[in-house]
């Protein structure tokens, strides 16, 4: 991954919708509604949720009756933390903010509480993705309001980031290694899969799901 | 029918999704004055195609890929849908069109046409994974969740602990403190670390201020609370062979939501 780049100020700010602090309210909103639905269809059938496998992995744990802790607290400090930092630096990260708190650690919450019904019905799952989206959105307009221009601070954002994008290159060869251990034709069509990934310059979980799912079709195993 | 209920809230969720990445991401060129959402990490990346259009392209096309594959085989989009593919497709569409670099910072085009492939990307991803057969499913299943397990437990605590130390005494001091008790608590260190860092780095760069204190106060707030709610402090007593006095137990039962 490339170096974060720095943001460049050569555009005069406007004050219209697609510039002023309020459109940004607005994208949040619109963001949260729409990634908190796409958990509410991961819920409901099974695809669809705006996150890493691994990370959709904490909410499935939850789902098929075991503890919501994990991706609770994971969810909702990623959340506080992006926020915070969000309305310092300029970028809210979406990843942490709207992808992993509210459609992961907000659900989670809901769930184990017991209001399945704001995460099951599509319709409730939008607009209380809506009112988080709204909630961060004006918790980020009022922040910048009242500290704009008073720290340069990135609280770490690069640090955290950078150990974020270290992250996923593990998913490839743990990837393999899990392969490896489910049976040896599915290790071998992982393996493959990964390697012609790797000489094609994709990205090698890619090719290690695929060369996996391919073998598994002819040499099925059982859960 | 299923397939039509996934093709209908796909649309919806496609419309709403890529019209807010367009705009988030077109604002970010002109961050920290335009407050954005994105990553810096995509920000990095559009810069790094230079207005190539098909640099946009190829290197969305990659990320779709991998995302195809996840949906398909756990039903994840991965972060890289919003984070690279709608931005990038959305970019090179643009450029092809108009052929002016700066295209690509104007939020109201980055945004409708964002809108336009994310109904297109999510309909398809929805769509196909949700009718491959059962056998495909079962050895994604059985292949991902191990991997994805080790990923959470063992490899993200250890690389943001270890960027934690990397980036100074202060954050590794408070990551280290934070990651072990966020273990305890919660179950998993990473959240702990996080904290730490944000702690550490803010306190590095500003200072003891106000805010810094702020961010301190809620992060001992965070462990606080959530150690109450999990039953972390009527476990600890328990294992350090003291007694939990009846109050507690009792506060405990007040909360107790299951």
């Amino acid at each position: 991954m490339s170096e974060p780049t720095q943001p460049t100020i050569d555009q005069p700010t406007s004050k219209d919708f697609w510039h002023a602090d309020w459109g940004f309210v607005v994208i949040t909103t619109m963001m949260a509604a729409g990634v908190f639905a796409g958990t509410s269809m991961y819920y409901n059938f099974g695809v669809g949720a705006f996150n890493e496998v691994a990370i959709v992995a904490m909410l499935k744990a939850g789902i098929e009756g075991g503890s919501y802790g994990a991706a609770a607290a994971f969810g909702a400090s990623f959340l506080f933390a992006r926020i915070l930092e969000g309305s310092l630096v300029g970028i809210l990260d979406l990843g942490g903010s709207i992808l992993t708190g509210v459609a992961i650690g907000v659900p989670a919450i809901l769930l184990s509480v017991g209001a399945k019904p704001l995460v099951q019905n599509f319709g409730l799952a939008l607009l209380t993705g809506a009112i988080l989206g709204l909630a961060i959105g004006l918790i980020i307009f009022f922040v910048r309001k009242f500290t704009i221009n008073q720290t340069k601070a990135t609280f770490g954002a690069d640090v955290m980031m950078g150990a974020g994008n270290a992250t996923g290159r593990f998913l490839g060869p743990l990837i393999i290694l899990s392969a490896a251990t489910a049976s040896i034709p599915i290790g071998i069509g992982s393996t493959i899969g990964a390697a012609l990934f790797y000489a094609w310059k994709k990205p090698i979980p890619g090719g290690a799901i695929i060369g996996a799912m391919i073998m598994g079709l002819f040499f099925p195993v059982k859960l | 029918m299923h397939i039509i209920e996934i093709l209908i809230q796909s649309v919806i969720i496609g419309a709403l999704v890529g019209f807010a990445v367009g705009v988030g991401a077109a604002r970010m060129f002109t961050a920290p004055k335009t407050q954005a959402l994105g990553a810096f990490r995509t920000l990095g990346e559009m810069n790094a195609a230079e207005g190539d259009p098909a640099s946009h392209f190829s290197f969305g096309l990659g990320f779709f890929f991998n995302a195809w594959a996840s949906t398909v085989g756990a039903g994840a989009f991965t972060q890289d849908v919003t984070h690279r593919v709608l931005p990038n497709w959305a970019a090179a569409g643009l450029l092809v069109r108009y052929k002016d670099k700066k295209i690509i910072q104007n939020p109201k085009l980055m945004g409708l046409t964002a809108a336009v492939i994310g109904v297109v990307v999510v309909a398809f991803l929805n769509v196909t994974s949700s009718s491959i057969p059962e056998s495909l499913q079962v050895t994604a299943v059985k292949v991902l969740v191990p991997a994805a397990d080790q990923l959470i437990n063992l490899v993200m605590p250890i690389l943001f602990w270890l960027a934690a130390i990397d980036a100074g005494h202060r954050s590794g001091m408070f990551g280290t403190v934070f990651g072990g008790l966020s273990a305890m608590i919660m179950g998993n260190a990473v959240p702990g670390v996080v904290l730490g860092i944000l702690v550490g780095k803010g306190v590095d760069e500003i200072g003891w201020t106000r805010t810094t204190k702020i961010i301190l106060g809620a992060a001992i707030a965070l462990f606080v609370l959530s150690g109450f709610f999990r039953g972390f402090d009527l476990t600890m007593l328990q294992q350090f062979g003291l007694g939990t006095p009846s109050w507690l137990t009792n506060l405990h039962g007040v909360f107790t939501v299951k």
